[in-house]
């Protein structure tokens, strides 16, 4: 830290790169919605209502273009119920309608009812618009971390604190 | 230069990228197993009409159709390592009236009638079942991590998991009615996999996977009442 401060210029070859990651990081996540279509490409989750398929914290690659034909029953979608920002991810299992107009119905394999509750008031159905994506690839327990830091927030604290020391305790 | 933070970070860093590799090699074992999936019998053995309410509270009144089926499928080749639990489903698909079918040939209206979640042994522990039939799932394949038994389905005048109904609230003597079997693999790590339409390399297409047309009967009166209720689905 004091080092740094008598050295401007590896102070600010730092921040640099620090800013560097930090864009890279960023740009890869944009480029990925780009070529998914997707606001939100990667999503982690968060409940048990897919089991055995999904558990919590296992990662999903989501696929929001139609290119060779519509998204339909059977398909695994993530959603976000009109007027909430929970993305919930549920299986298609009624389609009524073709094109953007269809009618669709959702249901968590490991739910016994569909989620007609869980939409908002008044909505029977989704719309090919309320989807975010469709669910193509898997990886087990990498998101974990995410659920972790949201449902300990003193992990944060402790994180950032290790962090901090890192930082004060390093000198080259 | 060496010290200890650089050290972890190095074997995190390593860690992670042999993990990823790992991974990777496994999803790709996928493509080199066969899949021959084939269905011997798809076919309905009694379909009904009633008409009842979507749930208890509703005073909306909406016909359903009951389709009983028998199921005679082999899907043991799904069954590889890397398979942690297949999704088998049938589906009821019909035209709408006076509508033409969409651009893909898709149907107009498709309903999922039956569904079960077949999990391979190292899975088992996973699936939302009771304590009694969990034991009886552990031990119908002690010992194995694959069981490709589990994928030999045989089912003879099977009740309908749901009662389906369409949006308008009519779908007796409907035409054209088809039923198909599909499956979804989850992998432990991967893509998911479902039936597709033409053959990929080692992935053979369903054969025979479709029933024949058949029309839905007109309303059963005196059932009515007693379903009434308990057909939300």
């Amino acid at each position: 830290m004091l080092s740094s401060l008598q050295n401007p210029r590896q102070a600010a070859a730092q921040l640099m790169n620090f800013g560097l990651i930090l864009s890279t990081a960023f740009m890869m996540w944009k480029g990925l919605s780009v070529i998914s279509d997707s606001p939100s490409p990667i999503v982690v989750v968060l409940s048990g209502s897919m089991e055995p398929a999904f558990q919590r914290g296992d990662l999903l690659l989501l696929w929001n273009r139609n290119l060779f034909s519509e998204t339909s029953v059977g398909e695994i979608v993530v959603y976000n119920v009109r007027g909430k920002d929970i993305p919930i991810v549920h299986r298609i299992v009624r389609k009524f309608g073709t094109g953007p107009d269809a009618k669709l119905l959702t249901k968590g394999d490991n739910n016994a009812a569909d989620d007609t509750e869980l939409y908002a008031r008044g909505q029977d159905y989704l719309d090919r618009k309320d989807i975010v994506g469709s669910v193509v690839g898997y990886m087990p327990f990498v998101g974990y971390v995410t659920i972790m830091l949201s449902e300990y927030p003193w992990l944060k604290t402790v994180m950032l604190g290790i962090m901090g020391l890192v930082v004060v305790l390093q000198r080259e | 230069m060496y010290s200890s933070v650089v050290r972890i970070q190095n074997a995190f860093g390593f860690f992670t990228t042999v993990a990823f590799a790992v991974a990777a090699f496994i999803a790709a074992t996928d493509l080199l197993a066969l899949r021959t999936p084939s269905v011997g019998v798809l076919k309905t053995t009694n379909v009904q009409v009633v008409r009842g309410r979507p749930h208890y509270y509703s005073s909306k009144k909406e016909e359903y159709a009951i389709i009983k089926f028998s199921l005679d499928a082999d899907l043991s080749s799904l069954f590889t390592w890397n398979t942690k639990s297949l999704f088998v489903y049938v589906t009821a698909e019909w035209p709408s009236a006076g509508a033409s079918s969409s651009a893909d040939g898709a149907p107009n209206n498709q309903a999922v009638i039956w569904d079960s979640i077949i999990t391979a042994p190292s899975a088992d522990h996973l699936a939302n079942i009771g304590p009694v039939a969990m034991k009886k799932l552990k031990r119908s394949a002690q010992g194995k991590s694959i069981d490709p038994s589990r994928g030999k389905l045989t089912l003879k005048n099977q009740r309908p998991k749901y009662q389906i109904t369409h949006p308008t609230g009519h779908v007796a003597e409907q035409d054209d009615v088809v039923l198909r079997l599909h499956y979804n693999v989850q992998p432990w790590v991967g893509i998911l996999t479902w039936n597709q339409e033409a053959d990929f390399w080692k992935w053979k297409t369903l054969h025979n996977g479709l029933s024949k047309k058949f029309s839905l009967p007109s309303l059963k009166k005196k059932t009515a009442e007693k379903k009434a209720g308990g057909a939300s689905g």
